[in-house]
């Protein structure tokens, strides 16, 4: 049970507290209500720049990194197609310091042309690095806009093009901060070993001041209901064969979403998976097999994805993955083998909970969700899941109309 | 009306509690017992002498990937389902100089997994099957990875920093397909069957449990002398891969140092933290926020047994190789020519002792910080001391080592792409 305490300042921010009473640090968590999605699709990959524009600098404050590692603390952020996380984790003794920090950048940036000009050149480095640059580095560039035809999901969070990121503006870079970046549209968790009361001061403090404004309205092109098979085959100079079957899901506050969780975890999370035992271990066709969620607030993906052996076809491989998807859809799975899905998720969140980061980033999180409380009841959930849900839903998910293929197949 | 113009004061760290974990005392090799866990979780860690400098290249990598593949009572599934079934997760890795397998899960269900583990790793018979498929898969991996610059660097950087040693060797596919069934069942004798030489263990769990892991693990303890290599050196100068259609090139620079048995270790740790190992670090600040050249630059210490070595890697745009190597040696000379300024110093002062406390925060990382140092023959007074050692330095003492350590001639400088 991870314990909490929430409250909101007359501006619209929410501030969650949670009390560890064993740790000597503090962990300063802000999550903003912007991801990619909320981009025009004339200028993706902004979320993303933006964040990294976050560290160039605040009203007051010329460097943000500095002062905090002279407090004994370090930060860091990421973007997802959904969200901006922030975080700062730092001696307790000096959480004033992130409390500073935070709500400086919250209130105004400095917006140097310098900054921006560095940062564009930074994120497009990155994006060489992780998408350009690497073997089969390219595949969710291609594989979003397969997939998604429609919803802003159908590009990635570092963007379409390296262009779009070269040809941002400081005034599309204000425009956006003023839109949202401010408290009506964040989730602030703080924790570590306090008093309620404290924080209570302390965040009132640091940002009761800021100007409050309304939460940006989110209207997104919602996604057709996809009526056909979709396949792509690229050509790339890569070692092997690599494919990508993905499977339309529900969106993250429904229970299809945990049961779709729980069907990724039978087909392909582990060494006794489905998918694992019968194309590696029985019949020697791949050298990777894997399925899981892209774990989208909005609708989102099951993957099953895979690398070939030197001589398998496509085809044979596809052949096999339907009659397992067949299988699974036409007969109850076992108790024993969801006892065992469950065990592992169980396991493995017992673990996470253990860092104070975690709990704060997921409190924020479930928060955003609507109830900070989900926290302490999503494993309930999974524990809920029958077999007849996993067939049901399995054989809603896994139609050859609600798939898209992308094959990367190797030149060499 | 909130001043923000001022920072909000500090307080410094001045000690931090730091609490070893228990030793078994009747165990024949260090057994390290941590019960303060306030939650269900556990963790098991064994160490065995079963590094990649042994044996032929690519040897114990293979032997490792095989150990949990089948044995005549279950074959490589069912040990994996029954491993899921009691939810627990596992992880095998290699270094040089050792093997350690770290095994997790819920504390009720560790002591079975344990069981489950020893009897997988101790009867495994290798069948011709499972080596041929993990041959095939590890060569594939291989032709992957020899598309990224990252690790042509670093295979190039290996063979340099480890000149004329067998922890420099690097591998290619025929490595793997000269390995024969019989050397690995040899293999496996000498290293793990008879190689444990280290037990971590974490968890709330009871004495009669900790007895019986005992039990179960006695049998895999070490009976060779343990070596490492004292003598790597490095071969300085510039070596260069190439490769075509790169859009980055991956840098490393770096030479054979030593680790923490040498006093001027943590003083050197503090150099490195300026240098490059921090977001604020020097590297940082010039390579990426200042120019733009790289998504990221850091430098490290790494240790070994005997020795250790330092190391800066980065990977740039194509267009900026040159001037990224130019501007990684003016801040290496920098260090060498000015004194640190006292602010910086006194930032990365406060940093360093954060970061302590944070690496000491909670059982696993308290643990892991004892195991460290024990593995060096130090103890917890190692900590005391290196905190002593943060607060005393003075630039000029900065200047002085990077002089002695930080010599550009003395660098392997390694690029490709």
């Amino acid at each position: 049970m991870i314990e909490f305490e929430r409250f909101e300042l007359d501006n619209g921010l929410k501030v969650i507290f949670h009390k560890d009473s064993t740790t000597p640090m503090a962990v300063v968590n802000i999550l903003y209500d912007v991801g990619a999605r909320d981009e025009s699709e004339e200028k993706t990959g902004f979320a993303h720049l933006f964040e990294h524009l976050m560290f160039g600098g605040s009203i007051n404050i010329p460097d943000f990194d500095a002062p905090l590692q002279r407090a004994g603390g370090e930060s860091n952020a990421f973007t997802s197609n959904d969200i901006t996380n922030y975080y700062d984790v730092l001696p307790a003794q000096n959480l004033d310091t992130a409390l500073w920090l935070e709500s400086d950048r919250m209130l105004s940036l400095a917006f140097t042309d310098k900054s921006l000009e560095v940062q564009q050149q930074v994120v497009i480095e990155e994006f060489k690095q992780r998408y350009l640059n690497q073997p089969y580095g390219d595949v969710w560039l291609e594989l979003r806009p397969l997939a998604y035809k429609k919803h802003p999901y159908k590009w990635a969070t570092i963007g379409k093009d390296i262009k779009h990121i070269q040809d941002a503006k400081m005034e599309d870079v204000k425009a956006f901060f003023q839109k949202y970046y401010h408290p009506g549209n964040a989730i602030l968790c703080v924790a570590g070993n306090f008093e309620f009361s404290f924080i209570k001061e302390r965040v009132e403090y640091w940002f009761g001041s800021i100007p409050g404004k309304l939460k940006p309205a989110r209207i997104l092109p919602s996604e057709p209901i996809q009526k056909e098979f979709r396949k792509l085959t690229l050509e790339r100079n890569v070692p092997a064969n690599a494919f990508y079957y993905a499977f339309k899901m529900a969106s993250r506050k429904t229970m299809e979403y945990y049961v779709a969780d729980l069907i990724s975890d039978a087909m392909g999370r582990e060494k006794s998976s489905r998918l694992y035992i019968r194309l590696k271990k029985e019949l020697n066709l791949v050298s990777e097999i894997g399925a899981y969620i892209t774990g989208s607030l909005d609708d989102g993906l099951l993957m099953i994805s895979g690398k070939l052996n030197d001589g398998v076809s496509f085809e044979q491989v596809d052949v096999e993955i339907w009659k397992i998807i067949d299988e699974f859809v036409s007969r109850e799975m076992s108790v024993p083998e969801l006892e065992r899905l469950n065990i592992k998720i169980r396991t493995a969140r017992e673990f996470q909970d253990q860092g104070l980061l975690n709990r704060a980033m997921n409190l924020c999180h479930f928060e955003l969700l609507g109830d900070a409380g989900g926290i302490n009841e999503d494993l309930m959930v999974y524990q809920s899941i029958t077999p007849k849900h996993m067939s049901t839903l399995g054989k809603s998910i896994f139609k050859k109309k609600n798939c898209s293929v992308l094959r990367i197949k190797s030149t060499k | 009306m909130v001043d923000r113009s001022q920072t909000p004061e500090l307080k410094q760290i001045d000690s931090i509690d730091f609490v070893a974990p228990e030793i078994r005392t009747e165990f024949p090799v260090p057994f390290f017992v941590q019960k303060q866990v306030p939650n269900a979780t556990s963790r098991i860690e064994l160490y065995f002498n079963a590094g990649s400098t042994n044996g032929k290249i690519g040897l114990a990598s293979l032997v490792s990937g095989l150990l949990l593949s089948g044995t005549d009572k279950m074959n490589s599934t069912e040990i994996h389902t029954e491993l899921d079934n009691l939810g627990g997760f596992h992880d095998i890795s290699l270094g040089h100089e050792s093997v350690v397998l770290s095994l997790y899960g819920l504390n009720d269900k560790l002591a079975e997994l344990l069981v489950l583990f020893c009897q997988s790793i101790s009867a495994v018979t290798f069948s011709e099957s499972e080596i041929q498929e993990l041959k095939e898969d590890r060569k594939q991996k291989l032709r992957i990875n020899m598309q990224k610059v990252s690790f042509l660097a670093q295979r190039e950087f290996s063979k340099n920093l480890f000149a004329n040693s067998d922890y420099g060797r690097v591998i290619n596919e025929d490595n793997y397909n000269s390995i024969t069934r019989q050397e690995i069942i040899d293999f496996h004798k000498a290293f793990y069957l008879s190689g444990l030489f280290k037990v971590v263990l974490i968890g709330d769990f009871q004495e009669e449990t900790i007895v019986s892991m005992e039990d179960m693990l006695i049998p895999f303890v070490n009976n060779l002398p343990l070596q490492y290599n004292k003598n790597l050196q490095n071969t300085p100068g510039s070596f260069h891969t190439e490769k075509e259609d790169a859009l980055q090139t991956a840098i490393r620079v770096g030479r054979i140092l030593f680790n923490r048995k040498k006093d001027d270790f943590v003083d050197v740790t503090i150099l490195n933290t300026i240098l490059g190992d921090y977001f604020g670090s020097r590297l940082m600040s010039n390579l990426r926020e200042d120019k733009g050249f790289t998504y990221g630059v850091g430098s490290m210490l790494s240790e070994f047994h005997e020795t250790g070595y330092f190391l800066i890697a980065t990977e740039v745009g194509k267009e900026h190789k040159d001037a990224a190597i130019a501007e990684i040696r003016a801040e290496i000379e920098k260090l060498n020519q000015e004194l640190i300024p006292a602010d910086e110093l006194d930032l990365v002062r406060n940093y360093l002792l954060g970061q302590l406390l944070k690496s000491a925060d909670g059982p696993y990382a308290m643990t892991d910080l004892y195991v460290g140092v024990h593995a060096f023959g130090l103890d917890i007074s190692f900590y005391d001391n290196y905190i002593k050692k943060i607060h005393e330095i003075t630039p000029e003492k900065l200047q002085l080592l990077a002089k002695t350590y930080l010599d550009w001639g003395q660098m392997t400088i390694v690029s490709a792409g």
